[in-house]
């Protein structure tokens, strides 16, 4: 596709309005999110530079408002060709997964079974790298991370539960 | 300057900086060398474990994965027209038709011995270039720094100049990640949103591991960027007297590496456009003009030592104005300011010996990638055999439990799950996502900066207006806006008038 269509595709107006629509709701409410009771005048406060990136972020946006509302007859939706992104939502909901997974059910468990569902997700099939990947990949993780770095990782509930 | 230079090399040749520098310019080659990952994925992957140094160590293991990443980019980019970094892509006019040619030897090492004279020359500019501009700085008071900071900026937007409005977004979205969490000079609360863990601020570490890192191999897993069996190498390691038949070519390589050093300099320009120009001034000064594109050393040589100088050129901004020229030395910023060191014109007084131990690790990068190139050329040009999909995976569970390993909070690993969320969106769409990064990191420095100069002038932005850099930089600033759009609309014009005829 060539790059001044791929550019003048919809989804872009869409992502630049929901920009802008933050930046005005953000705008709007930044009074109420920053703390300016101190005695600072205006200017030396906390709250002029977030209103100037907040104008500025709006002002960005209205070319984008400007076509979400008013499409040319050329415009469309299409942007790449390079279909639905479901097999990345999957892997990031795994990733969120994971993350919880090292508060339940600890940093190892939890490392070595994203790995092989995330690895068989994106086609690597093969036996051995199913095996040997995840555990060898987990195996290098506790060793840098719990051996020589000494990093604190949280007490898996799970095992409190067992041990209650 | 030469004690500081010889304290330097003592530090730079010590042990522990010796082993992260190694280590950085490996994982930099291999990153550099598979497509779709580059430089950025392996320096804010390592960014965490960096934390664990002190800032001389740390910081050669980031600039060998930034130094790295462009010598090894020249790889793929000869041997399978593939390049391995954006800016490797002019190395590919002359270095796929050397290897269709079955010269694939001549062209690695016009490639190779390009990037390390681009990056020898380049740190030679930076070592005496550094402290004229530190000089010229030192009397620099907020009001300069502020328009310097805008300059900056402004440089960085224009460089995606189709994308403007786009640009101009995700520098405000940046700006204001850097307003998350408590203000340093009020101690006032903003955008906390009633959580504690707010209150700490948005990390530049989960920020740029979320939108490179996540992002980048959230990429990798629904593409297959590249796959190939097909690696035409005569032998195993580099040919030596391959090497010395390119040497001929001398002049083109320093030429080309000043050229990539001052384009480095300026923000926003980057890698790419250093090796096109460098291309474009060889073509036009070379005896053989008609042989670039159909395969010759010089264009490969003449673009590769001008895209391996621009990290060096990049460092001159970062360390004298404490202004970063691209995302790579954004992220460089973040680890100074980490560690409690804040680039300017002091730095170079204040911390000589760190500062020398960057030039000279910076030389030993160099050495290192052309010699560890020499000698595992093959190895390493099997990496590209590696499937993407699997390094996306594995380099996701390295980024999140090293996210959470830099504070031990968890909260972290979920910021740079949002971060890699909206960077996935951004990079799939083509967003100039640099800006973004660039808001993030210079959004606190021109807002103290900002905050400063209205306190110089009573609230009044009319003292810049009173000194003569701050008006020569708002001069320069305003056409650098002006003339492209300018330029644009003639164009425009010309060409509604040669349509109607």
């Amino acid at each position: 596709m060539p790059k001044k269509d791929y550019y003048s595709s919809r989804a872009h107006d869409l992502l630049g309005s929901i920009f802008g629509v933050f930046a005005l709701s953000m705008l709007i409410t930044s009074p109420w999110q920053v703390d300016t009771s101190g005695p600072d005048p205006f200017y030396k406060g906390p709250l002029i530079f977030p209103l100037i990136v907040f104008c500025l972020m709006l002002a960005g946006s209205l070319p984008s408002l400007w076509r979400l509302f008013r499409p040319s007859e050329k415009s469309s939706w299409y942007l790449d060709g390079q279909g639905k992104p479901f097999k990345t939502m999957v892997i990031l909901g795994l990733l969120i997964i994971y993350l919880a997974g090292i508060i339940f059910i600890g940093l190892e468990v939890s490392t070595w079974l994203f790995l092989l569902i995330a690895l068989k997700l994106v086609n690597q099939d093969s036996i051995l790298k199913l095996t040997l990947i995840p555990v060898l990949v987990t195996l290098i993780l506790f060793v840098i991370f719990k051996y020589f770095l000494d990093i604190w990782f949280p007490e898996p509930l799970i095992m409190e539960i067992f041990l209650e | 300057m030469f004690e500081h230079l010889h304290a330097g090399l003592l530090a730079a040749v010590s042990m522990s900086n010796l082993i992260a520098l190694f280590f950085g310019t490996f994982v930099g080659i291999v990153v550099g060398i598979l497509p779709g990952l580059g430089p950025m994925v392996g320096m804010v992957v390592l960014l965490p474990f960096s934390f664990a140094f002190s800032p001389d160590v740390a910081l050669s293991l980031l600039l060998g994965v930034f130094c790295g990443g462009y010598f090894g980019g020249a790889v793929p980019a000869v041997l399978l027209r593939t390049p391995g970094v954006p800016s490797s892509l002019v190395t590919s006019f002359d270095g796929y038709p050397l290897t269709q040619k079955g010269e694939a030897q001549t062209a690695l090492s016009a490639a190779l011995l390009g990037s390390f004279g681009g990056g020898v020359i380049s740190v030679v500019i930076l070592i005496f270039l550094a402290p004229a501009l530190a000089h010229v700085a030192a009397s620099f008071g907020p009001p300069e720094y502020f328009a310097v900071a805008v300059f900056g900026v402004v440089l960085v937007v224009m460089a995606f100049r189709e994308q403007f409005a786009r640009g101009i977004m995700l520098l405000g979205l940046g700006f204001w990640f850097s307003t998350v969490g408590i203000d340093g000079t009020t101690l006032s609360e903003r955008f906390c949103f009633g959580t504690l863990s707010m209150q700490n601020g948005l990390d530049i570490v989960p920020i740029c591991l979320g939108l490179f890192g996540i992002g980048q191999t959230l990429i990798l897993v629904e593409r297959d960027i590249m796959k190939t069996n097909d690696i035409k190498l005569s032998r195993s390691t580099l040919d030596f007297s391959a090497i010395v038949k390119v040497l001929k070519y001398w002049k083109t390589l320093i030429r080309s590496g000043v050229i990539g050093t001052f384009v480095g300099l300026l923000p926003g320009t980057g890698s790419i456009l250093a090796s096109f120009l460098s291309y474009d001034v060889a073509k036009r000064l070379s005896k053989e003009k008609e042989r670039f594109g159909k395969g010759t050393p010089e264009g490969c040589l003449a673009s590769e030592a001008g895209n391996n100088a621009v990290p060096a050129g990049a460092m001159i901004p970062l360390l004298t104005l404490g202004i970063p020229g691209d995302a790579l030395s954004a992220v460089l910023l973040g680890v100074f300011t980490i560690n409690g060191i804040y680039p300017g014109p002091l730095l170079l007084v204040k911390e000589p010996v760190l500062i020398s131990t960057i030039y000279i690790s910076m030389l030993l990068i160099n050495v290192v990638a052309f010699l560890m190139l020499i000698i595992w050329l093959r190895p390493f040009a099997m990496i590209v055999k590696v499937p993407g999909r699997l390094l996306a995976v594995v380099i996701m569970v390295i980024s999140m439990i090293g996210i959470y390993a830099v504070n031990t909070r968890l909260f972290d690993a979920g910021v740079a799950i949002a971060m890699g969320v909206l960077g996935y969106i951004l990079l799939r769409m083509g967003w100039p996502v640099v800006t973004l990064i660039m808001g993030v990191v210079l959004g606190e420095i021109m807002e103290n900066r900002l905050r400063e100069t209205l306190s110089l002038g009573d609230g009044s932005l009319g003292i810049l207006f009173q000194r003569p850099i701050c008006i020569f930089l708002i001069v320069l600033t305003s056409l650098i806006i002006l003339i492209p759009f300018v330029l644009d609309i003639r164009k425009n014009i010309r060409n509604k008038k040669l349509n109607q005829f």
